[in-house]
């Protein structure tokens, strides 16, 4: 039985699985020290029996203890070591992959035309090359007015033009259907302009709400945008200044508190404090006119998107915008 | 249009009203300002009377004056030759700090001594006119010796700048903005004095003059004759004329150019010397050229085009000669109607004046010059006008309180509707409780009906006092397809960006030449753009393409070595139908540098852009390439199909136009957006039985695509064979002109485990197509 006791120590000497597994059969085999004690028992009679029994059974728990630890402490050690043996620093990876970046304006629309969906407004698409009558006459631009200087356009041998607002959705979509009404139109539109602060195309989001008479008023069409703006441009100051458009009236032009100055002036709001972002009115009575509704009213909105997105993302080049800078690009990202 | 504030408080009582209440005033009414400036005029700058002037001993160019200015005589030395002229002028005494930085201090000129300076108007922050020093007149106030010239509120005055929309011609006028400031702040317009002296003998007109018109024209012209003495402009004038950044070619000219600013109504001068006389009598011919212009004539020549211009040859000189005075209106409507400007007809400051609406009060016009000319000169104006008049009508507008409360979306009163009306120059009768009969001002052709009425209110009353309101809308159905498709889009935007394109905007244009050179369409000649901007956006595109190639060059100058873009938008065809494209690109290297290439990654090559391209736009076919244009590689191209139909091409940029933009290998593709936006999908059954994966090796000619042995296998349509594809390819000299095809199969059943016969059955099927079909045989 010295054996016996001496066993532990086996156990505690090993340093690899591999030991431990010699180990194992040596003490728990079914040739091993245990189990020659217990077949020794045979031998024994009555209380002797009784008492070598349970020393067997108490050093075959010891036992397996001590066994089990050991397991674990080689097991252990070897994971250890097969991590180290894995180890990478994955901190050199950090510009292993490539993504982009939507385009800012485009990514500005994208805000805009979910802000307008989520109140249930439909969208609508026009033509880019329109004709006289849905981009100017049914406005309420007659030829010759003095609000088409406002408007440089880009004609065509045929003479059709480059739409220079996306307003002509508005007829078209009064013309297709039946009021009430409550869509926006985004979209590419075309001035015949080229300087620091003026690109030959760039983006609107038109909205146009109409309803039975006197249904829709001024006052509807401040709430909407107002909370747009606030939407937009989180907690600004916003001001309707009166103005002209030849298919609203009244009409209105909208201002918000300069983000950049808090209102106080500075160089982006000529130091007025307040930046011009929008247009909008009450639609002409001309208008419904010209596409056959009647006893109708309703409100129209224009939006320029390179505007907002060139305030909300303070990009400090209109031009830049249409060069497919990456530099610019991909600081979107 | 340029106001100030001291020339708008000749019509509107503005006391006590700030020049800051005045320009959110305007703003609040529609009138943009758009600057005010403020002019400062030093302190130390004083009124000061010459008392004498004399030739400096020692300098033919510098004149040494006495000069009073009030509490002490100075000796002043100048150099301004029109000293000799003035009387009143504006002085800096010693001390005075000028807007230049410069300080007066005692001096001595060539040994005389001089305390002060007289001053020229930029000298002290005005702006510059006339040569030489301001010379002061009582139509400033009363001239006070000693007394600051800050004092004076005409010329310490703020000058206003504002931004008028196109259809207020009538605030053109410093009149026109008074009236509309006295109906926002509701204070009085002041009376005019147009009462001119009474003369003993006055001589009427008609006997020097006579009007014949052709016909009665839809014009209004009125004409007074007056004969100058000597035309001395009144300092005012001068100084206000310069405020608002006009340019004074002759005297006469800036008496009719002040009163046109003044007041609106256009007003010119003819020399009567011009026109024929009969028994003494002048004769002015009104009649329409072959333009349907209407003119004034002296004899055969013309004076001028009513409300487009006037000509130089009747422009008075005045010399104690007579000179004729007119008023004109023509209404803008009436103007436009002419088409002036397609005509190439020239035309004179006015017309943008008459273009938006001038001021129809003619008879108002005339007497308002004439008073102005009383005041200037020592002048015998004849009594009576000649007179061409048209019966105008104005506007009335019958509408209701609520009807405008309705538009507005607030409650209105009654009294401050009508005040604000009234003050605007509109007459309002009220035939009932609620309704109103308003009569429009001539002024006013802007407005037509209840909106602008409503419009006037609103402005008046300030939008930002109106109570913003939800609007409660009741739902129609409306289609969702413009949105799905918007969503659909933004789908493949956000996958593009997150396959490494960015997403860029360029304009719709391009240049015919490019197009051209490149082999790809363009509009025809007959639906060319008339009027592009510039020759490099002289058409509109027919590719996508050739923008991104632009801009691949420009980002390639900025050393950027990965050039990954891609665009979506309209192009035209040669009819000039739109269409939508996306077009992508991909330039330099595949990947960025890094660690595990090194710092040296491959160039983009096939299989890297397609699987790019794969993230981007999800699932498609390639087909042996069908389009034709110089930026397609012609052996490494391929058509773009989905779900059957060839929707664009993928290709390696041509070598010759990878050279012209000056790029390393780049990739390009480009293809419909429309065969991208997915239908609804339909899901089918999932099969629980297990499938088997199995390759096949064949051995066939170089020649065969792979794309013609898919759609071979496609036709067989096998029930069990659930995919296939290509897995390696391997050629050797033994292969000669073959090479080896390897395709891993997935065959699956829905009803059973399948047996080695069935699996057979598949891999026979396949095997015989192929050989049946390219020969090839199982390698």
């Amino acid at each position: 039985m010295k054996d016996l006791e001496n066993i532990s120590q086996l156990i505690d000497q090993s340093v690899s699985l591999d030991d431990l597994e010699k180990v194992r059969v040596e003490i728990f085999g079914k040739k091993g020290v245990l189990s020659k004690g217990f077949v020794k028992l045979k031998e024994l009679q009555g209380e002797e029996k009784k008492e070598e029994a349970q020393r067997l059974n108490e050093l075959k728990e010891s036992l397996l203890g001590l066994f089990d630890a050991k397991y674990s402490e080689i097991k252990n050690k070897e994971v250890e070591a097969k991590l180290k043996e894995d180890a990478l620093d994955l901190t050199l990876y950090q510009n292993s992959y490539q993504t982009a970046a939507l385009h800012p304006v485009m990514e500005t629309m994208d805000r805009i035309i979910e802000y307008f969906v989520s109140l249930n407004f439909s969208i609508e698409n026009g033509p880019l090359v329109e004709d006289d009558f849905h981009n100017f006459e049914a406005l309420n631009l007659p030829k010759n007015h003095p609000a088409r200087d406002m408007q440089d356009t880009f004609y065509f041998a045929d003479n059709s033009l480059l739409r220079t607002h996306t307003s002509p959705v508005q007829i078209r979509k009064m013309m297709d259907t039946k009021p009430p009404i409550r869509m926006i139109a985004p979209g590419v539109v075309f001035r015949r302009d080229y300087d620091l602060t003026h690109t030959p195309m760039f983006h609107q989001v038109e909205g146009l709400v109409i309803d039975a008479k006197d249904k829709v008023n001024f006052a509807h069409l401040k709430s909407i945008l107002t909370e747009f703006l606030l939407e937009m441009f989180g907690d600004v100051k916003v001001r309707f200044r009166p103005s002209f458009f030849p298919f609203t009236e009244p009409s209105s032009e909208v201002d918000i508190s300069c983000i950049f100055c808090k209102g106080e002036g500075c160089r982006v709001c000529s130091h007025t404090g307040w930046i011009e972002v929008l247009g909008c009115g009450i639609v002409d009575p001309n208008v419904f006119k010209a596409v056959g509704y009647e006893d109708v009213s309703g409100y129209a909105f224009g939006i320029g998107i390179e505007r907002l997105a060139m305030l909300i993302h303070e990009i400090p080049d209109l031009r830049s915008l249409f060069e497919g800078d990456i530099r610019l690009l991909e600081q979107f990202r | 249009m340029i106001v100030t504030r001291n020339w708008l408080s000749e019509f509107v009582d503005l006391e006590g009203i700030s020049d800051e209440l005045i320009c959110d005033t305007l703003n609040s009414i529609g009138l943009e300002v758009a600057s005010l400036q403020k002019i400062e005029i030093p302190e130390g700058v004083v009124i000061g009377k010459i008392i004498s002037c004399q030739k400096h001993p020692d300098a033919d160019k510098l004149n040494v004056c006495e000069v009073d200015t009030g509490y002490s005589i100075r000796q002043i030395v100048c150099g301004a030759a029109n000293v000799v002229d003035a009387e009143y002028v504006a002085v800096a005494t010693i001390g005075t700090q000028l807007p230049s930085g410069l300080e007066i201090k005692h001096a001595n000129l060539r040994g005389v001594d001089s305390d002060g300076m007289i001053c020229s108007a930029s000298e002290i922050g005005l702006p510059s006119f006339g040569e030489g020093i301001m010379i002061l007149d009582a139509s400033i106030g009363e001239l006070i010796v000693g007394e600051a010239l800050s004092n004076y509120e005409s010329v310490a005055d703020s000058i206003i700048e504002v931004e008028l929309t196109p259809n207020r011609g009538d605030c053109l006028s410093v009149l026109g903005v008074a009236r509309d400031l006295s109906a926002a702040l509701s204070r009085d317009m002041r009376e005019i004095d147009l009462k001119l002296n009474e003369h003993t003998s006055r001589a009427g007109i008609s006997r020097h003059a006579s009007l014949e018109s052709e016909k009665k024209f839809d014009i209004d012209l009125i004409f007074a004759l007056v004969n100058i003495d000597v035309l001395s402009l009144p300092f005012i004038i001068k100084l206000r004329l310069a405020f608002i950044e006009e340019e004074v070619k002759d005297r006469i000219s800036a008496i009719t150019l002040y009163a046109t600013n003044s007041i609106g109504v256009i007003i010119r001068a003819y020399n009567e010397g011009c026109f024929s006389k009969d028994d003494g009598v002048a004769k002015i011919k009104i009649s329409q050229n072959e333009k349907g212009l209407i003119e004034v004539l002296a004899s055969e020549n013309i004076c001028s085009t009513v409300g487009v211009n006037q000509y130089a040859g009747c422009t008075p000189i005045i010399n104690g000669e007579k000179v004729f005075i007119e008023a004109s209106y023509i209404s803008a409507e009436n103007l436009s109607s002419m088409d002036v400007t397609k005509k190439d007809i020239q035309t004179d400051n006015f017309y943008y004046n008459t273009s938006r609406g001038s001021n129809p009060d003619v008879d108002f016009g005339i007497k308002y010059t004439l008073k102005l000319l009383e005041k200037s000169s020592n002048t015998e104006i004849y009594d009576g006008f000649l007179i061409h008049e048209y019966k105008k009508e104005n506007t009335i507008i019958k509408v209701s309180i609520s009807q405008l409360s309705k538009i507005i979306g607030a409650e209105l009163d009654k009294s401050s509707v009508v005040s604000i009306l009234k003050r605007l120059g509109f007459e309002v009768s009220i035939s009932s409780e609620d309704l109103l009969a308003i009569t429009v001002p001539l002024f006013r052709a802007d407005i037509l009906n209840a909106q602008d009425i409503a419009e006037e209110i609103l402005r008046m009353t300030g939008i930002d006092n109106i109570k913003s309101q939800a609007l409660s809308f009741v739902e129609n159905y409306h289609t969702r397809a413009v949105y799905d498709e918007y969503l659909a889009k933004k789908s493949i935007r956000c996958k593009s960006v997150g396959a490494g394109f960015y997403e860029t905007v360029s304009y719709i244009f391009s240049e015919r030449k490019l197009l051209e050179k490149y082999g790809f369409e363009v509009i025809d000649k007959n639906l060319e753009l008339l009027n592009p901007i510039v020759e490099e956006l002289n058409t509109l595109r027919s590719t996508l393409l050739v923008n991104l190639l632009l801009a691949a060059k420009r980002n390639a100058s900025y050393s950027k070595r990965t050039i990954p873009l891609f665009e979506i938008g309209a192009v035209f065809d040669k009819n000039r139908e739109q269409k939508e494209k996306i077009a992508f690109l991909f330039s330099g290297s595949s990947d960025s540098e890094n660690i595990t290439n090194s710092g040296k990654p491959k160039m983009i090559y096939a299989d890297a852009f397609i699987q790019k391209l794969g993230s981007s736009i999800g699932l498609f076919d390639l087909a042996p390439c069908t389009f034709q244009n110089s930026l397609i590689h012609p052996y490494q191209s391929a058509d773009i199909v989905i779900e059957g139909k060839v929707c664009g091409y993928i290709s390696k940029l041509h070598p010759i136009a990878q050279e012209d933009f000056g790029i390393k290998d780049t990739f390009i593709a480009e293809l419909d957006v429309h065969p991208l936006i997915k239908t609804k999908k339909v899901a089918s059954a999932i099969s629980n039985f297990q499938g088997v994966y199995k390759d096949i090796s064949v051995v066939l000619s170089k020649d065969i695509v792979y794309s013609e042995i898919k759609s071979t296998i496609d036709t067989l349509d096998l029930d069990y064979l659930k995919a296939f594809y290509p897995i390696d390819i391997y050629s050797d000299k033994a292969l000669k002109k073959d090479r080896s095809l390897t395709l891993r199969m997935y065959i699956q059943s829905h009803e059973k485990t399948l047996e080695d016969t069935d699996i057979e059955s598949v891999v026979g099927a396949i095997l015989s197509k192929l050989e049946d079909n390219f020969g090839a045989k199982l390698r």
